[in-house]
């Protein structure tokens, strides 16, 4: 009789958990899910997906002089094809034999092992592309602000320490890491990530690349050549760049239809003044009562700034209270606002920068959703030792393909620049 | 032949019911110029400057003009909706020249203030929409002034150094959340023993 094996085993227990994966995936501050949620889902291929855009207004109006007056020519509608195409993104875990046979049950470890595993993996998955959200389309996750290689422990070989924002708070333990120079030109090689402080914006890692200086970029694992491309993030949709590309089309051609209205918050804590200039620029460029699906995502600092200004309450009513005053709950949404419109906070997200979005213009071109990798059914694969022989472990991937668009730039607006307040 | 106007109806307005204002007054206190530091506003009535470009357009989203002016604007949205306003002091919004800064724009050469003239006296800004759970409208009534009452006072009496640790907690309990709903999801789809009884056997 044939011994059942373990990876067939655990190979049962994830096809079981399958259908439950973007159910893990989906948590309403994330900002992924938040685009997944309010904004548009478009199934596409390999080919790029076209974005048309009604850019410029068309027509030419004026006076008249209809006795007899040249009535001139006219003019059309500007249009213009912005383009996207979705970026593979994979999560491999791997799991050693030692891990189940730490238990006394042997069948019940492997399916123990096999969900938690599944879920830390998908976690970590969604916390990855998180950062990569928070970028500005190159996967650039934070810039050396200085290097140290000595008076480090044992297998650290470099400490970087991270220019803010967004210093350390990008990165996690165990990431593979690529170091390339600042114009995004040279990848002087990769490392593993053994230490994130991100309240001292500090990173340790194993190895440190030949030529590697301050200002140089790190980026995450995968990417390669010069100027690579990532996941298309708040920074890259929110900018009021004249330069460069965005969705293919050439910013210094619409100079003013691609630039997302910006507030400069120069380096002064937040003000009720620059948070009203930040929704008017929406307002005038949208009309004045475009704005009631605006949410105004930040992070934990510059949330807390807000509070700190002492002008909304219901976030006491609502987080402060401990419970004792749930009873006022029952009138108030609770809901975190910025002069009206929610708040949505987030660890990961800039700490200088509030960035109005109206997430129904936001979409995600999806090739494949968050999945197991799959090769004729089989989600779980061995590990081979230098041997040949098999390796006593095994190891799953999670995939996803896709890539975020914005059909409407000036639909959103920002404030950055703002000072981090003290604490953080 | 029918020839009555026909009258449109752009914005409602309405003031706060004196009684509702002192209530607030009573609660929230006054600030230094003998102000209530909190007062009722209906979002059709409480209106602002907005200055820069203006580009209006149709019913159907086409535009119709540009233009570049200063206009008195509902401040909230939206304008069908009381809103609780909290009275914020002068040195909230900076200097005046942060402020003639950071809100002058340039249009087509033209400097314009986008928010008006600096707040000298201050100025009352959104504290919270009286709306229902899903937004949804809620009237004026004497029970929604109770509890704006109770909002304000509970407002008065947390200390601001508090508000940090809430966010953490918010976030700890985010987390807590999560990992138990995917506990609960996992346990669901994959039972230990595929749902069937077992003892464990050491040895």
């Amino acid at each position: 009789m044939t011994q059942m094996q373990n990876a067939q085993s655990v190979a049962l227990q994830l096809e079981k958990v399958r259908d439950k994966l973007p159910l893990l995936y989906e948590r309403d501050d994330i900002l992924l899910t938040m685009i997944q949620q309010r904004g548009d889902v478009e199934r596409v291929s390999s080919r790029n997906m076209r974005l048309p855009l009604q850019i410029r207004p068309g027509g030419k109006a004026g006076l008249a002089n209809m006795d007899g007056g040249d009535l001139g020519r006219g003019s059309g509608t500007v249009y213009d094809v912005a383009q996207v195409t979705p970026i593979f993104f994979r999560h491999a875990v791997e799991i050693t034999k030692l891990v189940e046979y730490a238990s006394n049950s042997p069948e019940k470890a492997i399916e123990n092992t096999a969900k938690r595993e599944v879920k830390n993996a998908m976690a970590q998955f969604r916390a990855f592309l998180d950062k990569v959200m928070q970028t500005n389309g190159n996967g650039v996750l934070g810039t050396i602000g200085a290097i140290a290689t000595t008076g480090l422990p044992s297998g650290v070989a470099a400490q970087f320490t991270m220019a803010k924002p967004p210093g350390a708070q990008l990165f996690y333990y165990n990431q593979t890491v690529q170091v390339y120079d600042p114009t995004l030109t040279t990848n002087r090689g990769s490392a593993n990530v053994l230490l994130v402080d991100p309240f001292n914006s500090l990173l340790q890692v194993d190895s440190l690349p030949t030529g590697t200086s301050v200002n140089d970029v790190i980026v995450h694992d995968g990417l390669t050549g010069a100027q690579p491309t990532s996941l298309f993030g708040i920074l890259y949709h929110q900018t009021n760049a004249t330069t460069g590309t965005w969705l293919n089309l050439n910013r210094a051609t619409y100079p003013v239809e691609l630039a997302t209205p910006a507030v400069n918050g120069n380096n002064s804590a937040i003000t009720p003044g620059a948070v009203r200039l930040a929704i008017n620029k929406v307002r005038k460029s949208l009309g004045s009562n475009q704005v009631s699906k605006l949410i105004a995502y930040t992070a934990l600092e510059q949330e807390h700034q807000w509070e700190q200004l002492g002008v909304t309450i219901s976030q006491i009513i609502k987080e402060g209270a401990g419970g004792r005053a749930s009873d006022l709950d029952l009138l108030f949404t609770g809901e975190k606002t910025m002069a009206g419109v929610p708040i949505k906070s987030s660890i990961n997200a800039n700490q200088t920068r509030v960035d109005f979005l109206d997430l129904s213009h936001w979409g995600r071109a999806v090739m494949q959703d968050i999945d197991f990798y799959d090769v004729g059914g089989q989600t779980v694969f061995p590990i081979y030792g230098t041997s040949g022989g098999l390796s006593a472990a095994y190891i799953f991937y999670f995939v996803t393909g896709f890539q975020v668009w914005n059909e409407s730039p000036r639909s959103g607006s920002y404030i950055n620049n703002l000072a981090i307040p003290t604490g953080y | 032949m029918n020839a009555l106007p026909h009258i449109r109806v752009t914005r409602e307005t309405y003031e706060t019911p004196a009684g509702i204002s002192e209530r607030l007054l009573a609660a929230g206190g006054t600030n230094l110029y003998g102000e209530a530091n909190f007062r009722v506003v209906w979002g059709g009535s409480r209106l602002t400057w907005m200055g820069g470009r203006w580009t209006d357009r149709d019913e159907s989203g086409n535009v119709i003009r540009e233009t570049i002016e200063t206009r008195r604007v509902p401040k909230y949205l939206p304008v069908e909706r009381w809103h609780i306003e909290r009275w914020m002091p002068a040195e909230s919004y900076g200097s005046p020249e942060q402020w003639e800064a950071q809100t002058t724009e340039v249009e087509d050469g033209i400097r314009i203030l986008a928010l008006g003239p600096y707040p000298a006296r201050g100025e009352y800004e959104h504290c919270f929409t009286l709306n229902g759970a899903n937004g949804e409208f809620l009237p004026l009534s004497p029970a929604a002034c109770d509890w704006i009452v109770r909002a304000v006072a509970w407002a008065k009496r947390q200390p601001r150094r508090e508000q940090g640790g809430a966010i953490a907690a918010r976030e700890a309990r985010r987390n807590r959340d999560w990992n138990r709903d995917a506990d609960d999801m996992l346990d669901d789809a994959v039972p230990a023993f595929h749902g069937a009884q077992f003892v464990g056997c050491v040895g």
